[in-house]
């Protein structure tokens, strides 16, 4: 389906020519890879709100800003990392701003992983770039792959050290968009933990459109932990695309605390037999914040297990979306694939839209999920103030304890409390707040 | 002897039970669509201006839908030729009659055949029955009793005579031609259907119900019932469906309107068998229906109980608004498709009112190379404050070479309200199967009574002669499924 091509409006044509010389442009594979994404953005354009994968999460906001490149914007100057992302003992830093990586801000002591600009010579694994995340059929991937300023390539060997990524998005006097990109090559019987946060300076709105693909071989392992702390005026929407080999494991959690409009999209496809993958995430919105959960995970072959859990908090205005599509095709017997989804409304005036769906074609599955949405369970309200807890603590308490399902299922402890320390924080910022 | 007759039976069994055809010369409009058709359909009806103004009304925004056909469900099958169908054909018999003897006794013995035999049901089961023989309701039974009770229970083209009043203000008001492009088909050229009014505070002694069914050949049937219960009013309505067998695909579009006021409940009940075409996937009924009740009043309740095992292709979302406050929606739902069938059903439940609460229990089950999706809508709105729902929907998918899908929409626009979806996907297991067989039971008895059990919950709900019919049938659309 043809959607309205509104990137005409906003930054196109204007936008191709203040773009100037993309970093890596003399590589013939990148340039023929933008040109072909190129001509499908030309003719797919952003999704429009009658596209059903889009239909709760509408980017008529979006297309009305006149973006221009990051790259092109000279009076952005980022000079240090914020103090809001939180430091993760034993982790490299690798640091990208406006999706440009900056040595000068990143650490340098990897092990068990090489880390390369893509716009190096010669990159490990660089023709897998756009094989997973491919431009048809995904507009804001084509968005990407036409106008990815410089990404990394994180090739894996063994047991790497784990990888801090932070994003800082910014503008200068004009609104900027920038579209990272990120390739990980996990090599058989590898094993990385990637952390990755994304945050952006206060300002004019900005635009982060990025796009990770990652690889993993035969046995290897990848936990990938993403929080999204984006500025209130902020556009974030990212797709993740991942292929998963047999025996392979592959654990995600996305936290979404924030931004104007996020949307994190995963597809997974299962490539090899008695895979395994958890995708978790959670959100905690306040203002007239948007966060989106789109997850398409593909069972084609057989032994394969998934399992997802979402929960999230809305207050004030904001809108939580969680749509998530199982596909178990006609050979992938015994797959055993679950979804769940539940929100909890702090206050009247929030929206949730949820839509949990199944695609079933193998009949030795075992396959479920659920969904649910309610307020704080006034019960449970009571027996806490009962005992002498006070009402915001006692509220706070409630909510952490809802999230904690979710976050509970992060496997690296580290992560894990890192992660709860920055819920702990929304909560705390929006008791002062309210 | 014997075992010629043996095999004459088996051979009957074989084939499609209700698979025959009465020859009764038909009255019938030119095969296509066009304004002049919809006016024939409405000069054949003898019906007043307004009428034939809103079909054509609705006629002129059907051809402006064209193109938008819809292609949102997961059904495939070939383009629709609307020119190529007729849509009007009426018995010939158009005399009022004063008794059952004065029916045309080929007509009977076909209400024999589909297991509708009326004067028992008249006598036993206190059942009164419109029954539509294609398009014209021929004989109502039981109507004088009803009459007296102030009910009104009569095929809609007579209701538009008598009672214009109630008619043209419920008429649409439910499912408005510009609502989807088969309820614009619909209200252009629906044929009959019943018309069913309970006045305030009673309830109805008796359940309605009306025996739809498909006869002459290329005949799209565009049936229309519009149910109203007056504040305290009840009323139990039943659906049941069966169609000779055909080798052309047959349209059926049917548009089913009910209103609740103040405390009012109205419990609809459909067992739907249509045709659904040989082992190869050849013929079969397409269905495309729009089910909708508005529950208008406060505490007032719809109830819709379905069970679909026939039809090619099945495209209904029986649904309800939930306008009053305290009103609740309740949808039952077991849809089994078998060889190439498919169904793409579910419900919508819209949350207006305060404290509105709606159930949604859906079984599929899908075997052969069928298709079956359960699709479903429960929209919370924001001034609905404590709203409740409850879904569940479970598939079983019998065979490698079948489909079963589920897509929820939940939409909550309010924090007081508590929605819950559950959904399981799973196969008959081996345990529960070697049970039965060990116990001498075979393998497609010990499948039957499996299914059975897995609908349970919804078969309960239906009125009691539905029940056993319906489990009969559950059981007889399985046949050949397993082996």
């Amino acid at each position: 389906m043809k959607s309205p091509g509104i990137l005409d409006h906003a930054f196109g044509a204007a936008y191709a020519k203040r773009l100037g010389g993309l970093p890596g442009a003399a590589t013939t594979a990148l340039d023929a890879l933008r040109q072909r994404a190129r001509v499908t953005l030309g003719t797919d354009g952003l999704p429009g709100p009658k596209l059903e994968e889009w239909r709760f999460t509408p980017l008529r906001g979006l297309a009305k800003i006149p973006f221009i490149p990051a790259a092109s914007a000279e009076d952005i100057e980022v000079s240090d990392v914020p103090l809001s992302v939180p430091k993760i003992a034993g982790a490299a830093r690798i640091v990208l701003v406006n999706g440009v990586y900056r040595p000068d801000l990143s650490d340098q002591d990897f092990s068990g992983v090489s880390v390369s600009p893509l716009s190096t010579k010669n990159v490990d694994g660089r023709e897998l770039l756009g094989h997973l995340a491919t431009p048809s059929a995904a507009p804001l991937v084509a968005l990407n792959t036409a106008y990815m300023a410089e990404g990394i390539a994180l090739h894996v060997h063994g047991a790497a050290k784990p990888i801090h990524l932070v994003s800082i998005g910014a503008s200068g006097a004009e609104p900027a968009a920038f579209h990272p990109r990120v390739l990980i090559v996990a090599e058989a019987n590898s094993s990385l933990t990637l952390i990755e946060t994304h945050v952006g300076l206060p300002g004019q709105p900005y635009f982060s459109n990025p796009v990770t693909e990652i690889v993993l071989g035969s046995g290897a392992a990848v936990r990938r932990y993403v929080e999204v702390a984006e500025d209130a005026d902020a556009f974030h929407l990212a797709t993740t695309a991942v292929a998963v080999a047999e025996n392979a494991t592959f654990e995600a959690f996305h936290l979404g605390l924030g931004g104007a409009l996020v949307r994190q999209e995963t597809h997974v496809a299962f490539a090899g037999t008695d895979a395994t993958v958890k995708l978790h995430g959670a959100y905690a919105l306040s203002g007239k914040s948007h966060h989106d959960f789109t997850t398409v995970i593909d069972h084609h072959v057989p032994s394969c297990k998934s399992n997802q859990i979402f929960k999230g908090v809305v207050a004030d205005d904001a809108h939580g979306v969680y749509q998530g599509r199982i596909h178990v095709a006609r050979d992938a017997q015994k797959t055993d694939a679950r979804q769940l989804h539940k929100a909890l409304f702090l206050n009247r005036g929030p929206k949730v839209d949820c839509k949990p769906e199944l695609e079933i074609y193998a009949d030795d599955v075992q396959c479920a999920h659920g969904a649910a949405t309610g307020e704080i369970d006034p019960d449970h309200l009571f027996y806490l103030l009962s005992r002498g807890i006070d009402p915001e603590r006692a509220r706070n308490l409630l909510v952490e304890g809802f999230l904690a399902d979710a976050v509970n299922e992060i496997s690296d402890e580290t992560v894990r409390d890192v992660f709860v320390g920055q819920i702990a924080g929304w909560l705390k910022k929006r008791g002062v707040q309210s | 002897m014997a075992t010629r007759e043996t095999a004459a039976a088996v051979k009957d069994i074989e084939q499609y039970k209700y698979g025959f055809v009465t020859d009764i010369e038909s009255d019938r409009a030119p095969k296509g669509l066009s304004e002049d058709i919809v006016r024939f359909i409405s000069a054949k009806k003898d019906e007043p201006e307004w009428m034939l103004e809103w079909r054509l009304k609705a006629y002129r925004y059907w051809l402006t839908l064209a193109h938008e056909e819809p292609t949102w469900a997961k059904l495939h099958y070939p383009k629709i030729d609307y020119q190529d169908a007729y849509y009007y054909a009426a018995p010939k018999q158009q005399i009022k009659l004063d008794s059952l003897d004065e029916v045309d006794p080929k007509l009977l013995e076909t209400y024999k055949k589909l297991g509708i035999p009326i004067k028992e049901q008249q006598i036993l089961a206190g059942v009164a029955v419109d029954a539509v023989f294609d398009s014209v309701s021929v004989a109502t039974t039981y109507k004088k009793k009803l009459r007296e009770m102030g009910v009104i229970f009569s095929p809609i083209s007579e209701a538009v005579k008598t009672h214009p009043e109630l008619v043209q203000k419920y008429l649409g008001s439910v499912v408005p031609y510009t609502d989807n492009f088969f309820a614009a088909l619909n209200c252009a050229v629906f044929t009959d259907g019943s018309f069913v009014y309970i006045p305030k505070g009673l309830r109805c002694p008796m359940e309605l119900s009306t025996y739809f069914r498909i006869n002459e050949k290329n005949t799209g049937q565009f049936e229309r019932t519009l149910i109203i219960a007056d504040e305290g009013a009840y009323v139990s309505y039943l659906e049941g469906c069966t169609a000779p067998q055909r080798d052309e695909n047959q349209l059926h579009a049917a548009v089913v309107e009910l209103i609740t006021l103040d405390n009012a409940e109205i419990k609809y009940s459909t067992v739907q068998n249509w045709y659904p075409g040989d082992a190869q996937g050849k013929g079969g009924i397409y269905n495309f229906v729009t089910k909708r009740a508005a529950c208008r009043g406060k505490n007032s309740k719809v109830m819709w109980t379905q069970v679909e095992t026939g039809s090619a292709i099945t495209w209904k979302y029986p649904s309800c608004i939930l306008q009053g406050d305290g009103s609740s929606g309740e949808f039952y739902s077991v849809a089994i498709t078998n060889n190439y069938q498919q169904a793409d059903t579910g419900t919508k439940m819209i949350h207006l009112g305060k404290n509105t609460r709606s159930k949604i229990i859906s079984k599929g089950i899908s075997a052969g190379h069928a298709n079956n999706t359960y699709r479903g809508l429960v929209r919370v709105g924001a001034k609905a404050d404590d709203a409740r729902n409850y879904t569940q929907c479970d598939s079983l998918l019998i065979g490698s070479t079948c489909g079963a899908h589920t897509v929820p929409y939940i939409e909550t626009h309010n924090p007081t309200a508590q929605t819950e979806h559950e959904a399981t996907t799973s196969k008959i297991s081996e345990d529960q199967l070697f049970y039965c067989l060990q116990r001498g039971m075979t393998k497609e008895e010990a499948v039957s009574l499996i299914v059975n059990g897995f609908c349970r919950e919804v078969l309960q709900t239906l009125p009691m002669e539905f029940a056993v019919e319906a489990q009969k049938l559950v059981g007889i659309s399985l046949e050949g499924s397993v082996g």
